[in-house]
C-alpha cells in the first residue's frame, strides 16, 4: 500500500468527517501536517510502521479501509509526547482512540488487545491481583483490593465489546474479508 | 422674538408642506428588469401603494435608478409638490446614495428619501412563490411609507479640521507618513518612545528580496524626518492622553527627560569614561552599551541619553558631566509635558518580535547557540557586535553547518507555543538570511525546516530559486526537538522529513529560530486612548478590511504599519503612505461633514442621569456627574449608533434619521395584519442587514415572513421597541448584530446583548416563552447563517398560536398600564 498509486477514485471523501464525529477526534482536520509528532514520537523512532503524521494524512486524504484495517493504528503507545508538541491541537492519542474505535465496529482488532479484553473480563482489572499482591499490600498498610469483574462486565455488556472481540457481533464489512493484517 | 435661532432653523429647513401638513408621498415600484418583477408583481406593488396614507402618486417602472428613472422622480417632486420620496428597488446600500443626490437636485432635503429592499430582501429570495413575495413586498413598501412620512429633514454638521497632524510610532511607517505629510506641507508631530526613531527596520542588516542594505535606505529618511521643518521630532516620548475627535484632536505627550542637551554633538567621549555597563537593547543584549548612551550610530536624534535607572547618579559618579566640553549633560532636567491640538492621528505602533522562551523543546536561552533571527540581523550586520562576522555564541567560532527552524510561535493553536495567524515575513526573512550566509561563507551548509514556504510578494519566489540554487536545504517537517552536544556544543534536531517520511538527526553548529511577530504589548493602552478596536490577534481593526483598509473605526485616525497586522517593509511603507493620504483628504479639504445620525437631547425630558454617555463608545456624550447638566454632544465624535438613545430610559435622546417614531411606525406597519405568522427582525446596517443582502445576492431561498427594520447599529434597539412588537401581537422577534468583536461602533453591541438578556428575563417573569425573541450575531458575509437563521424564525412562529401572541399582548400591555 505504501509505494502504490493512490486512486483518488478510490478515497473516501467522508472518512474525516466520520472520524471527526468521534469522541476524541474532533481536531482531525485542525493538522496542517507540519511533522512535528512524526519527529517526536518514540515508537516512529524505533519502529517504521507507525508514524502518527502519516495515518492523520491517510485519513485526511480518506484512505478508509487502508487505516481502520491496519495494524499500525495499534501501535501508539499514549504517552502523549506528541499532544504536548502539536502546535494545532490536533489531540493525537485520543485521535488514535477514535479511529480504533471505527476499526473495532469494523472487525479489526489486534490480537493484543483481545488479550487485553479477555483480562479485564477476567480479572475485572488488566494485571490479576492474587493472595500474594494482597499479602503485600496488607503487610504495607495498604488495603487490599479485591477484584471487581461485575462492573467491567456491565460496561462489556452494555458496549458489547467482548462480543465483538470474540467474533460472535459482527461489525461493518471493511476489514471482513483481510481480517486483521 | 420669543422664537429660538434653533427653531427657526428648523422651520426654515422644512419643505413646503406647511399649508397642509400632511407629507406627500410619491412611491417608485422598480423592476430591476425581471430581477424583481420576475418573483415580484411590481404593478400590484405600485397599485397597493397608492391605497397608503399620505401616498399621493405610485408607479412601477423597468429600472428606477435609470437616467430616465430618475428624471421621473425629480420631475415628480416638482410637478406634485412630493415631500417624501420612497423608492422600492434594490438594498439601501447600493443606491440610496444615488436617490438621495437626485432628491437633493429636484430640491428635497435628501434625508428624506427612503427605500424598500425588494430585491435582495423579497424577489431574490423568494424566486417561487410570487404570491408569497408580492404580498412580502406590499408589506415593505407600507413600512417605508409609514417611516417615511416621519422623516424630517436633516442638515449635515461641518467641523472644522485642524491642518496639523500626529503621527505615533517612528518606525519607517511612522516616518514615512510624517514625510508624506510634512511634504505636503502639514506640520506633524512625530512622537516615539524610544531614544531614537528607526524602529524594527534599523536592526536589520538586509532587506528583502532586494538585498539592500537596511539602514542604508532607512537612515536618509530618518535624518530627513529628524531635519523637516514641518515635523517636530518627540523622541523619547509617550502619548499620554486623546481628547477630541475628528478634525479635533487634543493631545497630551510627555516628553522623558534624556539629560543631554541639544547642545550634544554626538562625540561619545562621556560613554567612554562611564562605568556603567548594561546589555544593549538595540543589539538585543549581544552587545553592551553605556548608562550614558546613543542607541545606535545612525540614531536620530543623535543627542545621547542618559539610561536614568542604571546610571549610578550625581552623588556618586559625574564623570560624563566633567567630560562633557559642551556642558550638554544636565541632571536637572524634568519630564516635559505638551499639549497639542491636531486634525488627524495616524497610528504607526509597530509590533514586538515573539520570545521563544517559553518553547522547551528549543531550549532558547539554555543553549546559546539557538538564537533568534532578530539576533541573526545583529551578528551578520557589519556595525553589529561581531562586525558582520556569523559567530556562534559558544566560542565565537563561524558554524559550518547552520539550520533554521520556521513558524516559531506562528501558525500555533495553542495558546502558549504562539499566535494562531501566519507572522508573513519569516519565510522570506529566512530566505535572505540563508543567502547572506551564503554570500561570506559559500561553504556553510544551510538546511531550512519549515512546513510551508509562503513566497507570494514580488521578487519572492526568485529569491526562494537563488536560494535553493545556491545549495540551502529546504526540508519539509518542523523539527521536534533540539538537542546540544555538551562537548562540542553542536545542536542536534531530531525532525521528520515529510516529504519522504524519513526521519532525520542531524547536527548543527548553530540554529536560527525564524520568529514571528506579535501585537505590541502596549496596544491596550494605545487602544483605549484612540478607541480603536483589535482583532482577536490583537492587531488594530480596520474600518473596512477590503475598501477601508487604513482608516480606523474611529473618524480621524488611520492606521499603518504592523500595528494593524503583520507585514513585511514595502506593505507598510505603502500603508504608510496611503494613511497620509487618507489624512491629508481631510486636512485639504479643512473640514468635514458629518452625517445626521446623531443625536438630538431633549432638555425638557432629561433626568440628567447620564446614562446615555455611559454606554457611548466614542465618548461623544459629556457628563458631568457633578454638574448634573443636560449632556451635551460632540457631534463630530459621535459615529451615529444610537445607543444612547435605545439607553435613555425617559425618551430624551431622539436619534436624528433613525427617530423612535419611524422604527416604531415599521413596526407597527409590520404587525398591522397577521403579525402573530411574522418575524419583526431588527438587522444592523454594517453586518446583518449586509448578511441578509448576501443572502439575497447568493438566492438563498428561505421562507417569506420576516420583516426586516434596519438600524445603524443593533445598540439602536430599544428594549421598548421589542416589547411594542410583542405587543402588537409579533410572532417572534429576532434582533441581529455584528460579532461581539467586529461591531463597526467599537462596542454597542454588548449594549444590544446586555438588552436582549434582560429582556429574555423580563419575558420569562412574565411567562412569555424567551425563545420567542431571538438574539443573532450575523457578519456581512454570512448569508447562509442569515438564512438559516430565518428558517429557524420560522420554526418558532410556526409554534406560536393566535391566542398566544394575544396573550401576550395583553400580558405586556397591562404591564404599560400599570408601569
Amino acid at each position: 500500500m505504501a509505494d502504490d498509486v493512490i486512486d483518488a477514485d478510490e478515497l473516501d471523501p467522508g472518512f474525516k468527517y466520520e472520524i471527526s464525529k468521534q469522541p476524541g477526534g474532533e481536531n482531525l482536520k485542525l493538522c496542517f501536517q507540519c511533522g512535528t509528532c512524526s519527529g517526536t514520537c518514540p515508537v516512529r523512532a524505533i519502529n517504521d510502521k507507525y508514524n502518527p503524521r502519516r495515518i492523520i494524512r491517510m485519513a485526511l486524504l480518506g484512505m478508509r479501509k487502508e487505516v481502520l484495517c491496519s495494524d499500525f493504528i495499534w501501535l501508539c503507545s499514549t504517552c502523549y509526547a506528541c499532544h504536548e508538541r502539536c502546535p494545532q491541537n490536533v489531540r493525537i492519542p485520543e485521535l488514535m482512540f477514535a479511529i480504533r474505535n471505527i476499526a473495532l465496529r469494523e472487525g479489526n482488532i489486534h490480537p493484543v488487545y483481545k488479550g487485553y479484553v479477555d483480562a479485564l473480563d477476567g480479572h475485572g482489572r488488566l494485571l490479576e491481583v492474587g493472595e500474594f499482591e494482597n499479602e503485600k499490600r496488607v503487610k504495607y498498610g495498604l488495603p487490599p483490593i479485591a477484584e471487581e469483574k461485575e462492573r467491567v462486565r456491565k460496561i462489556f455488556h452494555h458496549t458489547r465489546i467482548k462480543d465483538r472481540t470474540d467474533g460472535k457481533l459482527k461489525g461493518g464489512e471493511a476489514c471482513a474479508t483481510e481480517g486483521s493484517k | 422674538m420669543s422664537e429660538s435661532k434653533e427653531d427657526a432653523a428648523v422651520k426654515a429647513t422644512r419643505p413646503a408642506e406647511g399649508a397642509t401638513g400632511a407629507p406627500r408621498i410619491g412611491v417608485y415600484v422598480c423592476h430591476c428588469g425581471l430581477n424583481i418583477a420576475g418573483s415580484v408583481d411590481c404593478h400590484a406593488v405600485a397599485e397597493h401603494a397608492k391605497t397608503l396614507p399620505n401616498v399621493v402618486i405610485a408607479s412601477d417602472n423597468r429600472y428606477t435608478c435609470s437616467e430616465p428613472g430618475q428624471e421621473q422622480i425629480k420631475k415628480e417632486i416638482k410637478e406634485h409638490k412630493l415631500t417624501r420620496v420612497v423608492v422600492a428597488s434594490c438594498t439601501p446600500r447600493l443606491h440610496e446614495p444615488t436617490f438621495r443626490t437626485a432628491c437633493k437636485d429636484a430640491g428635497l432635503n435628501p434625508y428624506l428619501f427612503e427605500m424598500a429592499n425588494l430585491r435582495e430582501h423579497c424577489s431574490w429570495v423568494h424566486l417561487h412563490d410570487r404570491g408569497a413575495a408580492t404580498e412580502k413586498a406590499k408589506d415593505l413598501v407600507a413600512m417605508a411609507v409609514a417611516r417615511a412620512a416621519l422623516l424630517e429633514p436633516q442638515e449635515e454638521a461641518e467641523v472644522p479640521v485642524i491642518r496639523r497632524a500626529l503621527v505615533i510610532g517612528g518606525g519607517v511607517a511612522g516616518i514615512q507618513a510624517s514625510l508624506d505629510l510634512a511634504q505636503a506641507g502639514y506640520k506633524v508631530f512625530l512622537v516615539e518612545k524610544d531614544p531614537s526613531i528607526g524602529g524594527k527596520m534599523a536592526q536589520i542588516d538586509k532587506t528583502f528580496p532586494t538585498m539592500d542594505c537596511s539602514i542604508c535606505i532607512l537612515a536618509p529618511k530618518m535624518a530627513e524626518a529628524g531635519r523637516h521643518p514641518n515635523i517636530t521630532l518627540l523622541a523619547y516620548s509617550d502619548v499620554a492622553d486623546v481628547k477630541g475627535y475628528i478634525g479635533n484632536f487634543k493631545v497630551t505627550v510627555k516628553k522623558h527627560p534624556r539629560y543631554v542637551t541639544k547642545d550634544c554633538t554626538a562625540c561619545g567621549d562621556c560613554a567612554k569614561v562611564c562605568p556603567v555597563v548594561v546589555p544593549n537593547e538595540f543589539d538585543i543584549g549581544l552587545a553592551s552599551r553605556r548608562a550614558i548612551y546613543s542607541p545606535f550610530a545612525q540614531a536620530v536624534p543623535s543627542t545621547y541619553v542618559v539610561d536614568i535607572r542604571n546610571c549610578l547618579g550625581m552623588n556618586i559618579c559625574r564623570r560624563c558631566v566633567e567630560k562633557c566640553e559642551r556642558k550638554a549633560i544636565d541632571f536637572d532636567m524634568a519630564e516635559e509635558t505638551l499639549e497639542l491640538d491636531v486634525g488627524t492621528i495616524i497610528v504607526a505602533t509597530g509590533v514586538d518580535a515573539f520570545d521563544p522562551t517559553a518553547l522547551k523543546d528549543y531550549a532558547y536561552g539554555v543553549y546559546p547557540n539557538v538564537i533568534t533571527s532578530l539576533e541573526f540581523e545583529r551578528l551578520i550586520n557589519a556595525g553589529g557586535p561581531s562586525g558582520g562576522r556569523l559567530v556562534r555564541p559558544s566560542d565565537m567560532a563561524i558554524p559550518k553547518e547552520v539550520a533554521f527552524i520556521q513558524c516559531v510561535g506562528s501558525r500555533k493553536r495553542v495558546n502558549e507555543k504562539g499566535h494562531p495567524y501566519c507572522s508573513n515575513i519569516c519565510c522570506m526573512n529566512t530566505i535572505k538570511d540563508a543567502l547572506l550566509i551564503k554570500e561570506h561563507w559559500p561553504e556553510t551548509k544551510i538546511t531550512v525546516y519549515y512546513m510551508d514556504i509562503r513566497a507570494f510578494g514580488k521578487g519572492f519566489e526568485d529569491l526562494y530559486n537563488r536560494a535553493k540554487e545556491h545549495g540551502v536545504k529546504f526540508i519539509r517537517g518542523i523539527p521536534a526537538e533540539i538537542e546540544q552536544d555538551n562537548t562540542t556544543m553542536d545542536l542536534v534536531i531530531r525532525s521528520e522529513d515529510t516529504d519522504s517520511g524519513k526521519m532525520l538527526v542531524r547536527s548543527y553548529g548553530m540554529v536560527v529560530l525564524s520568529i514571528g511577530i506579535e501585537p505590541r504589548q502596549d496596544n491596550e493602552v494605545v487602544q483605549k486612548l484612540l478607541t480603536l478596536s483589535r482583532t482577536s490577534d490583537g492587531f488594530f481593526l480596520e474600518a473596512h478590511p477590503k475598501l477601508r483598509p487604513v482608516d480606523a473605526p474611529t473618524p480621524g485616525i488611520f492606521l499603518c504599519g504592523c500595528a494593524e497586522g503583520p507585514k513585511d517593509i514595502k506593505d507598510s511603507v505603502t500603508q504608510a503612505s496611503a494613511a497620509a493620504a487618507r489624512a491629508n483628504i481631510l486636512m485639504a479639504q479643512g473640514k468635514v461633514r458629518v452625517e445626521a445620525l446623531t443625536p438630538v437631547i431633549i432638555d425638557e425630558l432629561c433626568k440628567k442621569c447620564g446614562a446615555c454617555a455611559k454606554v457611548c463608545p466614542y465618548h461623544a456624550i459629556e457628563f458631568d456627574k457633578e454638574k448634573k447638566e443636560v449632556p451635551g454632544v460632540i457631534t463630530a465624535a459621535c459615529a451615529g449608533c444610537g445607543t444612547c438613545g435605545a439607553e435613555c430610559a425617559f425618551g430624551a435622546i431622539s436619534m436624528r434619521h433613525f427617530s423612535d417614531e419611524t422604527l416604531n411606525a415599521e413596526i407597527d406597519a409590520i404587525t398591522a395584519e397577521d403579525a402573530c405568522r411574522k418575524t419583526v427582525a431588527f438587522c444592523c446596517n454594517w453586518c446583518s442587514y449586509a448578511g441578509a443582502d448576501f443572502a439575497g445576492v447568493s438566492r438563498m431561498q428561505y421562507p417569506p415572513n420576516i420583516r426586516i427594520i434596519r438600524t445603524m447599529c443593533s445598540g439602536r434597539v430599544a428594549e421598548k421597541m421589542v416589547l411594542r412588537a410583542f405587543q402588537r401581537g409579533a410572532g417572534a422577534v429576532l434582533v441581529a448584530g455584528c460579532h461581539l468583536q467586529d461591531c463597526h461602533y467599537i462596542n454597542a453591541n454588548y449594549q444590544t446583548l446586555k438588552r436582549v438578556e434582560r429582556l429574555w428575563k423580563k419575558l420569562e417573569q412574565k411567562g412569555i416563552r424567551k425563545e420567542r425573541l431571538q438574539l443573532a450575531w450575523i457578519s456581512a458575509a454570512e448569508g447562509e447563517r442569515f438564512a438559516s437563521k430565518v428558517k429557524e424564525m420560522a420554526r418558532i412562529v410556526d409554534t406560536v398560536t393566535k391566542e398566544e401572541c394575544d396573550k401576550t399582548a395583553q400580558l405586556l400591555s397591562k404591564e404599560k398600564k400599570e408601569g
